[in-house]
């Protein structure tokens, strides 16, 4: 309020007025705004359903092919046509990370908790990694965890989370480098559980280290990137991390390898 | 006399995809692409097999489980097939009596497998 509001009646009237006016317009352009993204949404969420129908019909066939069942191929032939199915495969599962993002990002992710040991789902996830690590000459090692007490998650999400973690630690290691998983307790009684996959990769300079885990970003955003992906796997990461009352973030610097932590509560409220 | 296969599913890519699959694998196909048609084919002659496509344009893949328990003729085990695994959805599936549920699209060797396990 001005003096000369206090002066006159008149115009202090009138400003609020004009006030109220921007706030309604405000109000409205948020709306717009959330309609906007709520629609955006759910075509993210049709196309990709979609995408995946034609995409399932032509791996199947490409099988059909690849396993003789029409007749035997030869090695050419056999090659060419596993070609068709692994990129295929690769394009589902791109597809299947855009309708994970959007699942969880418009709130229709519920977490399904046990209890579950992570040393466990960090040693399957090691197995599960084994043959792509080993075509870089990388050693993917759990460093500690056999002694932790068991985590009260939604267990397929922890997974998912520490699996794309450990995916981008191959994807952007050097041959011959090393990945490993540690595990530690922190906050005040030890309260939280801290994973960490680290690696000896190229790294992330320190102001891209937000900009990571926003979706759809990508350091290097350029056509002619090496690694190319949709962009949204840390966001994922960082959404289903979140929904479990934990934080994720990486400390890195360029060239000396990154190490990315999660943490989640031991004892969060049972329902 | 080989085993008979009903494949519920709307989409004719891929319902041609397992037609070819399934009668090169030497079983009797037959297919449906609505729930309608689905409880029309599977009451006249009960099947085997049926492969379950959950999202169907007229409704759920689920009703005809339950119209066909009505009329005593369900096949001897059905298959859901999802585009998505939620552990919701799986469980409805399961509780509605399908002997498994899984992701599309399930590579060719694991779905043989399984029908092939169911069957014996």
């Amino acid at each position: 309020m001005t003096m000369s509001d206090r002066r006159d009646p008149a115009a202090l009237k009138k400003r609020v007025e004009t006030l109220e006016q921007q706030a309604e317009e405000a109000q409205r352009a948020i709306d717009e705004l959330r309609s906007r993204d709520a629609l955006k949404t759910q075509f993210l969420s049709n196309i990709s359903h979609d995408l995946r129908t034609p995409l399932a019909a032509i791996i199947t066939h490409a099988e059909i092919l690849r396993d003789g069942m029409l007749g035997e191929l030869n090695q050419k032939q056999r090659d060419s046509v596993t070609g068709i199915v692994n990129g295929g495969q690769q394009l589902l599962d791109m597809i299947d990370e855009i309708l994970t993002y959007v699942r969880s990002a418009s709130d229709q992710v519920s977490l399904v908790r046990t209890e579950f040991s992570l040393a466990e789902v960090a040693d399957q996830l090691r197995v599960l990694n084994q043959a792509l690590a080993a075509k870089k000459r990388l050693t993917i090692e759990r460093l500690n965890g056999d002694d932790l007490p068991p985590v009260y998650a939604d267990r397929d999400k922890i997974k998912h989370v520490l699996g794309n973690l450990i995916g981008n630690a191959i994807k952007f290691t050097n041959d011959g480098g090393r990945i490993w998983i540690a595990f530690s307790r922190r906050g005040a009684d030890g309260e939280e559980v801290c994973v960490e996959v680290g690696d000896t990769g190229r790294g992330i300079a320190p102001n891209h280290h937000e900009l990571v885990f926003r979706e759809f970003a990508q350091v290097d955003a350029s056509p002619s990137r090496p690694h190319h992906g949709t962009g949204l796997g840390l966001a994922i990461a960082r959404k289903l991390v979140e929904l479990h009352s934990g934080a994720i973030w990486v400390e890195s610097e360029l060239g000396k390898g990154s190490r990315f932590f999660f943490t989640l509560p031991l004892n969060p409220p049972r329902d | 006399m080989s085993a008979r296969i009903l494949i519920v599913e709307d989409s004719p890519l891929v319902t041609d995809a397992f037609r070819v699959l399934f009668t090169e694998a030497g079983y009797e196909v037959d297919a449906a692409a609505t729930v309608a048609e689905a409880i029309e084919r599977g009451s006249s002659d009960p099947f085997d097999i049926m492969l379950l496509d959950i999202s169907l344009p007229d409704g759920s893949g689920l009703e005809i489980m339950n119209a066909l328990r009505e009329r005593n003729s369900l096949p001897r085990a059905t298959l859901a097939m999802t585009g998505h695994s939620d552990a919701k959805s799986r469980r409805s599936c399961l509780d509605a009596g399908c002997a498994d549920v899984l992701l599309k699209p399930v590579p060719i060797g694991e779905l043989l497998r399984r029908i092939e396990h169911l069957l014996a």
